[in-house]
């Protein structure tokens, strides 16, 4: 099962001809992801990577049947990218892209309210099911099948969670990262809920962070669910010293300012096993074994 | 990015917003001279240029500043020169600089202006709701913060839109909530439109005026503001990157950004190479669980360029705070091979005369290990972030 993407998932690349595209859509492909085609406006009608080419998303997608994308287009263009995603009704569309306007997330998030269309990212390594489907730049060697969820705010801590997760003798059903980005895609609520949902996922592991409300608001929600698995939980950032912005408005919305332990408290409160390093999910996941 | 509160003020007057008459200055002498041009007689209010809030109840390190803080009222043309020359030079502390303060270099010089009653206004983008929003609240002692912690329901939330229009419905809502008098209507019409405007055209990720004050006939002025702005916009903004006022960023800083990497400086004595903030993160809890710290760190996250990431490393090696050296690399879209290319360069250029601690994972792993292990420079291996801090560790304590 897994959730978002599996090895049926059809899925088409936005940008695909860049040099940093062509290496990552090919490791997928390798990978056993079923890449069905790519876009870039103008090389429409060639092939890359033996993938057919078209000049727009829906071209492709009407030739295809593709129900995800993966999207190697920079932050300049991720405003249109993600609008060609949502015109073209897809299910599910990944941006990898580093230093998006936070005005142009704005608008993407206006735009995909109410839409069926999710987006991860951007700034993520994106997601993978192993041995299904990989869309984003996740390394490919570091993942084993199998029951627990994973979703991170962190790239890095994402594969470290990972290596983790092996290191009990377990494995992973899917992998999401959520990019930590001022505005985001999915959040940790949609992915959770996706994995309580999910007959694959048997526990899951969250990776919060410093600064944002994203996690006061998963422990939040969580604490009200009533058929919930079991959620590790780790944020990091304790050490790092207090670093104000330079105005107030930022700690009016969290109620003053917000520490690590104060969202470890809210996520244990929640009913949430909260670790303190990373490594320690090794020894929390062979506890709840 | 972050502007001081004059250039801020500069900003907003094109967005039809008003603030009192001002002028910045560089010497007691002159401003001495601009405090006639920006109004005819006293009182005037001296302001430190730093970015930071709660300047006010700041203090300054240095004896000859005297006790006042940042922001300093003066009545006649001799004490603006003679405050100013006060604080010129003077390093001043608040809640927000941290305890190393900083260094005042202009001080920005204000008509007075008496005002009735004040507010706190800000907006800000609520990261839950994905929304642009609006806070109001009046607060009689300026606390907002303590407001936030004990009273969030006197503080007004907003939604705006991304358009630029805020509607008279939402205006109306706010002259309630702040129980603002009828006459003032016209000018918090101009005012919150302004910033809305302000807000999406100057790409901001964040604008306050804490406070605005209301005088007798009604017009409300920004007595303060504070802009920040979007560093992934400013492309769009050629104009306003000119602001950038980097006399407080330090040299290695600086260095960094000029490969696209971000470097910071701590009180402890690893210098650790990452990429990924999350990685930093719990690189430096790890160091703390055990009893050390970092010296800083640079975090090399996107890098696929080799000399780039050369550069980026010596900023580290070249630290003389740095008695050991971790480098703990996921490779994802970074390259672990790149990484090991980047250390030999780097080390054949700034000499590697601490212990280097490496962990690889991920994409490329095994040839940068080879190619390390050719190279024969001394780095310790370790398979996991944990057996690295504690190696690292074990070989600074031998090296004392």
């Amino acid at each position: 099962m897994a959730i978002f993407v599996n090895k049926d998932t059809l899925v088409v690349c936005q940008g695909i001809t860049g040099t940093q595209a062509s290496f990552h859509v090919k490791n997928s492909l390798d990978y056993g992801t079923k890449v069905v085609a790519g876009v870039t406006p103008d090389k429409g009608g060639t092939l890359h990577l033996g993938l057919p080419v078209f000049n727009t998303l829906q071209e492709a997608v009407k030739e295809t049947k593709a129900t995800a994308s993966v999207m190697y287009v920079p932050a300049s263009q991720l405003k249109a990218a993600v609008r060609e995603a949502v015109e073209a009704e897809l299910d599910l569309a990944v941006s990898i892209a580093a230093d998006v306007p936070l005005r142009d997330m704005l608008e993407i998030k206006a735009m995909l309210r109410g839409c069926k269309t999710k987006l991860i990212g951007p700034n993520t390594p994106g997601i993978i099911t192993p041995d299904e489907a990989r869309l984003g730049i996740f390394p490919v060697d570091i993942h084993k099948k199998g029951n627990i969820g994973v979703v991170s705010r962190s790239s890095t801590l994402t594969y470290e969670a990972v290596l983790s997760i092996n290191r009990a003798g377990l494995g992973q059903s899917t992998v999401v990262g959520l990019g930590d980005d001022i505005l985001i895609g999915v959040d940790f609520i949609d992915v959770i809920s996706a994995f309580n949902h999910d007959d694959e996922t048997k526990a899951i592991v969250m990776i919060g962070q410093l600064s944002g409300p994203f996690e006061e608001a998963a422990a939040e929600w969580y604490k009200r669910q009533h058929n919930k698995k079991p959620v590790i939980a780790f944020v990091a950032g304790d050490a790092m010293p207090f670093d104000h912005n330079m105005g107030y408005a930022g700690d009016i919305l969290t109620n003053g300012y917000v520490s690590v332990q104060d969202k470890k408290d809210a996520l244990a409160d929640a009913g949430m096993i909260v670790v303190n390093t990373v490594s320690d999910i090794t020894k929390a996941l062979v506890n709840l074994k | 990015m972050n502007i001081h509160e004059y250039q801020a003020k500069n900003v907003l007057k094109h967005f039809g917003i008003s603030v009192p008459n001002g002028k910045i200055a560089y010497t007691p002498k002159e401003a001495s001279a601009v405090a006639v041009e920006v109004s005819s007689h006293g009182p005037w209010v001296l302001k430190a240029q730093i970015q930071s809030g709660a300047r006010q109840s700041g203090f300054f390190l240095e004896k000859s500043a005297g006790v006042a803080g940042g922001i300093r009222l003066v009545k006649n043309r001799r004490a603006v020169a003679s405050e100013t020359e006060k604080m010129l030079g003077n390093t001043l502390v608040t809640i927000q600089t941290g305890p190393k303060g900083k260094v005042v270099n202009k001080i920005y010089v204000e008509a007075f202006q008496k005002v009735k009653k004040s507010f706190y206004l800000g907006l800000t983008i609520d990261r839950i709701t994905s929304e642009l929003v609006l806070l109001a609240a009046n607060v009689p002692d300026g606390n907002i913060i303590e407001k936030a912690i004990n009273n969030p329901d006197e503080i007004l939330h907003l939604s705006l839109n991304t358009l630029g229009t805020t509607s008279q419905q939402q205006i109306q809502h706010i002259m309630k909530f702040l129980k603002l008098p009828k006459r003032t209507l016209p000018h918090l019409e101009q005012l919150v439109n302004g910033l809305h405007k302000a807000f999406l055209g100057l790409d901001a990720t964040m604008i306050e005026i804490n406070p605005v004050g209301v005088t007798s006939s009604g017009e409300l002025l920004a007595l303060d503001a504070k802009i920040s702005l979007d560093d992934n916009a400013l492309f769009r903004h050629p104009d306003i990157a000119t602001l950038r006022d980097d006399s407080d960023l330090d040299e290695r800083k600086l260095q960094a950004r000029r490969y696209k990497f971000t470097y910071h400086d701590f009180s402890g004595s690893v210098g650790c190479i990452v990429n990924g903030d999350g990685l930093a993160l719990s690189t430096m809890d790890l160091l703390k669980e055990k009893g050390s710290g970092a010296a800083c760190f640079i975090n090399v996250k996107g890098g696929v360029d080799k000399d780039k990431i050369a550069n980026g490393i010596k900023i580290i090696m070249t630290n003389p705070r740095v008695e050991g050296i971790l480098l703990n690399i996921l490779g994802g879209f970074v390259r672990c091979n790149l990484i090991a290319d980047g250390i030999i360069a780097a080390a054949a250029e700034a000499g590697l005369n601490v212990p280097m601690v490496i962990r690889f994972e991920g994409t490329n792993k095994d040839m940068a290990h080879e190619i390390l292990n050719n190279s024969h420079l001394p780095v310790i291996w370790a398979d996991t972030q944990e057996e690295a801090v504690d190696k690292l560790l074990k070989e600074m304590e031998a090296a004392v």
